[in-house]
């Protein structure tokens, strides 16, 4: 039996982050994942739409699981800030009945549709680890990446009940993954750290101190590679590198690619892009 | 002078204060089930001290760093008495002095090396205290007090250190230790438990059935023990029978005004008369069932406790007296009374060097807690012992060096994090840094494993994970504050914070209400209990060092301060002024907008859900005030706008609506926009993404990959969404 999901590409793989897309779905073929996007599906939030209307989040992610459970399916993204959104906001919703009847009656007058709690939201890593298990993985890879890779998690999906049976502070499904793919995984401090995605275009010098000091320590503990769960903090590492290397005057260049390109890769799709990032690695690497 | 719970309490005083501290540790150790014996140092004997298990020694330093008076002639004595080893001493000093002399606490320090020098076993390190004592003496009281309960007679720990292996080149120390508890082996305590008469009476003295329930419960406990337990209703039974058991246990409650339950009311009138026969060979215990709203609270049980006493049974554990929710104490004391029971041999002797023996049997059995319909079960209180390697954050201000020292330990898995720190402090670096203090002190906060904790409140069988063996613990101090030295950071700069935030309310005149207490004002519950639990973290340091972004923020106070702001300005009482005030500073350059990213505060199990949420509701409220001008409220504005507008992000709208043409300017020549064009470190399909981005309208240069969102499938439910709860988008 193929294991069938609700698809949400979280929110800037149509655009900032086109690359998850790209890798995403031939991943979910390889391993016989059965992908139905949810096409009408809106952004998570990202924790910046609750600041404005903690509800108005509240109902239109509700609508999102809503369209999943009428399709009798799991959500699952391969973005943390996704997955740690929806489910927060899935916990929020399931534990106080009276909040939950109040989203529905709008959701009915406004959609025709009603949630009754009945989904869950995953992360793709969890999936991989707890659903489709290491071993078939390991049985999938042609082109092991025998780098140094330091595993991103980002703090959003850390939290209790959302990141399956890894542990929530000290956790390790990313590093047996990068095991996995034949890759050497780094043990470093700052891989549940926030890079202040939230903030990145209102406290710009304090996000990128952050983003600095996370990518610093993936190097110094030399890794040659950072590989992110999140699409948005992936997008923030890479594309303002340079302006946060210049905050901290250290050299922080060092490739980042997201989780669905790691796997894409080590399966053997997209051999040109895994040459441009072995030869990144030669060249820029630490 | 010494039996199994015995402590030696001694003090060399000259002014009387270490008398009185003496005293006071010999009253608080009686409440900890030990057996004082406070001594003036001139009162005992070198013999009196080598016949000891444990000893605690209040010394203070006279003149130039003298004993005191009635501390010398034993101080001569036992440096000209030949002993080789007191490895059997269990001790620790403190020491009393006044810091302006140049010898501070030479006396106790004297004492403290004498003791290690002779092998004994310090439990708890050395105190000095100067001229303002009282504080630092009640804590080493408690602590080393609670420390020797611990210990049983036979039991001490060894310790053995191998080499230390120490790379001169880095500033990593690598120890490894391991720790053993002298215990008897599963094999003959299982012995023990099924060799002769294993009997055990149990005696119910009940009204409403509770105490019969219970009798029966603890019965069914006992053969996990290796008793045979057998319940006796209290009427009926005759008196003089009873002095025959070895073990007995009486579960009693109160009746009316401090009465005997029917069913006792005739054997407590045998028991009470004169010509009662004794129970020199009894050993029991008694829990005692009432409601506290009498006044004579538990009477029966205490009369059926004094009264065993008087005849001269020996009392093996302290009588418990549970209020009308009884379950939890009934339970703790089940546990406590059948494991001293199990230690009483065939004869009737009570061998109290077997009980850790028996808990880590019976804890070790395949069920835990009778089973059934009963829903009864007896808590783990002791746990089996787990491999730690414990890594220690170091920092040495004087040689500016940092490293990690790794210890190898064999612990109990009840035993806390703030118990490790110790342990490894007073038997292996005494130049451990940490803030210590009592279980949930909000100071003693630190890191471990990434999980901001207070050390004292978390066990390490709550961090262990069977599946993986092995536990490690990664220790270091808490993120976003300075290193003093090791785990001690400083905290000055949020007090400094707090301090600023002018951290009082100022209450508006209101009406009080009438009450038979006087005019008083009042709060509603619901709005207490909101108060009450957004102000409900363990710590404010702990709280400030969750949020990721305040070791990069200079300006921002940081959450504990905002959260208390917030429950001030949310507080009824508060006056208008103060009010306006509070939203001010919190929407302030330094208040809740400096905050990057409320997950990370909100992932720490130690802050309640209540702290995030009202962190957001503060957020909302400075956008909301500020009408969403600034960066932050751009941001958030049209992040929202965006999300109404196609259903998706539209990045290429924020960039540009967020930073404006100068901001996206300077990401022209930050590289940035390069970055998102070319894909320079990101491994995207094409080198340029879309290059109309580069020169058409409305993105310009701040083009990002994909310049319009298509809209989502059904996108008129978004906007008829927006439209029915905010109409400002």
């Amino acid at each position: 039996m193929p294991l069938k999901y609700a698809y949400h590409p979280g929110n800037v793989s149509h655009s900032s982050a086109p690359e998850v897309n790209d890798t995403m779905m031939p991943i979910a073929k390889s391993l016989g994942i059965e992908l139905t996007i949810l096409e009408g599906a809106t952004s998570c939030g990202a924790g910046i739409m609750r600041q404005a209307n903690n509800r108005l989040q509240l109902t239109l992610n509700a609508r999102t699981f809503a369209m999943a459970e009428s399709l009798g399916l799991d959500i699952m993204t391969p973005c943390a800030a996704t997955a740690g959104n929806l489910n927060e906001d899935l916990q929020t919703l399931i534990g106080n009945n009276i909040l939950l009847a109040e989203i529905n009656s709008i959701l009915m007058k406004t959609c025709g549709l009603k949630f009754n709690g009945a989904v869950k939201v995953h992360h793709l890593l969890h999936v991989l680890v707890d659903e489709i298990g290491l071993e078939k993985i390991e049985l999938k890879v042609k082109n092991p990446l025998n780098f140094m890779i330091a595993g991103y998690y980002g703090p959003n999906m850390q939290q209790t009940g959302m990141c399956g049976d890894d542990d929530v502070y000290d956790p390790s499904y990313l590093e047996k993954l990068i095991q996995s793919i034949g890759g050497i995984p780094v043990e470093w401090g700052s891989r549940t750290k926030s890079v202040g995605v939230p903030g990145l275009l209102s406290e710009e010098p304090t996000v990128l101190l952050q983003s600095a000091n996370v990518i610093l320590d993936a190097k110094d503990e030399g890794a040659q590679l950072i590989v992110s769960a999140c699409n948005l903090s992936h997008t923030i590492m890479d594309i303002y590198q340079g302006k946060a290397s210049r905050i901290v005057e250290r050299p922080i260049n060092i490739p980042i690619m997201h989780l669905t390109e790691m796997i894409d890769f080590a399966f053997g799709h997209h051999n040109t892009r895994l040459a441009q990032l072995r030869t990144r690695i030669s060249v820029i690497g630490n | 002078m010494s039996d199994a719970r015995s402590l030696l309490i001694l003090y060399g005083s000259q002014s009387g204060n270490s008398e009185e501290i003496a005293i006071n540790a010999g009253k608080f150790s009686s409440k900890n089930n030990l057996n004082p014996i406070v001594r003036a140092m001139d009162e005992v004997t070198v013999p009196d001290i080598i016949s000891q298990t444990r000893i605690l020694i209040c010394c203070s330093t006279w003149g130039d760093g003298e004993q005191p008076d009635n501390a010398e002639d034993l101080w001569e004595a036992v440096n000209s008495a030949d002993i080789t080893s007191l490895n059997n001493i269990n001790f620790s000093v403190l020491a009393l002095g006044d810091s302006s002399y140049d010898l501070y606490c030479e006396s106790g320090k004297e004492w403290d090396n004498w003791f290690e020098s002779k092998g004994a076993n310090r439990i708890y390190p050395r105190v000095d205290c100067d001229v303002d004592f009282e504080e630092p003496a009640k804590l080493w009281m408690e602590q080393s007090i609670l420390k020797m309960s611990e210990i049983t007679v036979d039991s001490g720990v060894e310790i053995t250190i191998p080499e230390n292996k120490i790379s001169k080149n880095s500033d990593v120390i690598d120890n490894s230790v391991s720790e053993k508890l002298d215990v008897l082996t599963s094999d003959n305590i299982e012995d023990f438990l099924h060799e002769g008469d294993r009997e055990l009476a149990v005696l119910f003295g009940s009204q409403s059935g509770n105490s019969e329930d219970l009798a029966s419960k603890i019965v069914k406990e006992a053969t996990k023990y290796g008793l045979n337990g057998k319940v006796y209703d209290m009427d009926g039974l005759d008196f003089n029978t009873l002095r025959n058991h070895k073990r007995v246990l009486i579960v009693c409650s109160t009746w009316g005004e401090g009465e005997m339950p029917d069913n006792a009311e005739e054997l407590w009138k045998s028991a009470s008369d004169d010509a009662a026969p004794k129970f020199n060979k009894t050993n029991y215990s008694v829990l005692s069932l009432g409601d506290s709203s009498y006044e004579l609270f538990c009477q029966s049980g205490k009369d059926w406790d004094i009264r065993f006493d008087e005849l001269g049974a020996n009392r093996l554990v302290t009588r418990v007296d549970c209020d009308v929710d009884y379950e939890a104490l009934a339970t703790e004391w089940t546990f406590n009374a059948l494991t001293s029971m199990a230690a009483v041999d065939e004869t009737g002797n009570f061998h109290e060097s077997k009980l850790n023996s028996i808990k880590q049997f019976v804890s070790g059995a395949d069920t835990v807690g009778a089973s059934g319909d009963d829903s009864f079960s007896i808590s783990s209180l002791i746990s089996e012992k787990l491999q730690v390697e414990v890594s220690i954050f170091r920092y040495d201000p004087q040689t500016n060096s940092t490293g990690k020292d790794t210890w190898l330990c064999s612990l109990p898995g009840n035993m806390s994090v703030l118990e490790v720190l110790r342990s490894i402090k007073s038997t292996h670096d005494g130049t451990l840094t940490f803030r210590d203090g009592v279980t949930d002190d909000p100071n003693t906060a630190i890191s471990i494993n990434g999980r901001l904790i207070l050390p004292g409140t978390i066990s390490l069988d709550s961090i262990y994970s069977p599946q993986i063996g092995k536990l490690k613990l990664t220790i270091e101090p808490l993120p976003c504050f300075t290193v003093i030295r090791d785990l001690l950071v400083d905290t000055w700069a949020l007090e400094r914070a707090r301090e600023t935030s002018e951290p009082w309310m100022i209450s508006a005149t209101r009406e009080g209400k009438n009450t038979s207490q006087g005019t008083i004002g009042i709060m509603s519950q619901s709005e207490a209990s909101y108060l009450h639990s957004i102000k409900d973290f363990q710590s404010s340091i702990l709280l400030h060092a969750s949020s990721d972004a305040t070791p990069f923020s200079e300006s921002y106070v940081g959450p504990s301060n905002i959260v208390s702001a917030w429950a001030r300005r949310n507080d009824s009482r508060i006056s208008k002024t103060k009010k306006n005030e509070i939203d001010k500073y919190i929407g302030s350059i330094q208040g809740i907008n400096s905050e990057t990213d409320l997950s990370s505060i909100r992932r720490q199990e130690s802050n309640n859900l209540s702290i995030s949420d009202a962190l957001l509701d503060a957020r909302t409220m400075a956008l909301s005030q500020s009408s969403f001008s600034g960066r932050h409220g751009k941001h958030v504005w049209w992040y929202t706008w965006s999300i109404k507008s196609s259903g998706k992000v539209n990045d290429t709208v924020l960039f540009r609506q967020v930073l404006g043409p100068l901001g996206l300017l300077s990401n022209l020549f930050s590289g940035v926009t390069a970055r998102m064009l070319l894909g320079f470190t990101r491994t995207g399909g094409n080198m340029i993404n879309d290059g109309l981005g580069m020169v058409l309208p409305p993105a310009g240069i701040g083009k990002m990959p994909k310049q319009f969102n298509s809209s989502i499938n059904n996108h008129h439910e978004v906007i008829a969404i927006f439209n029915e709860l905010d109409g400002r988008f």
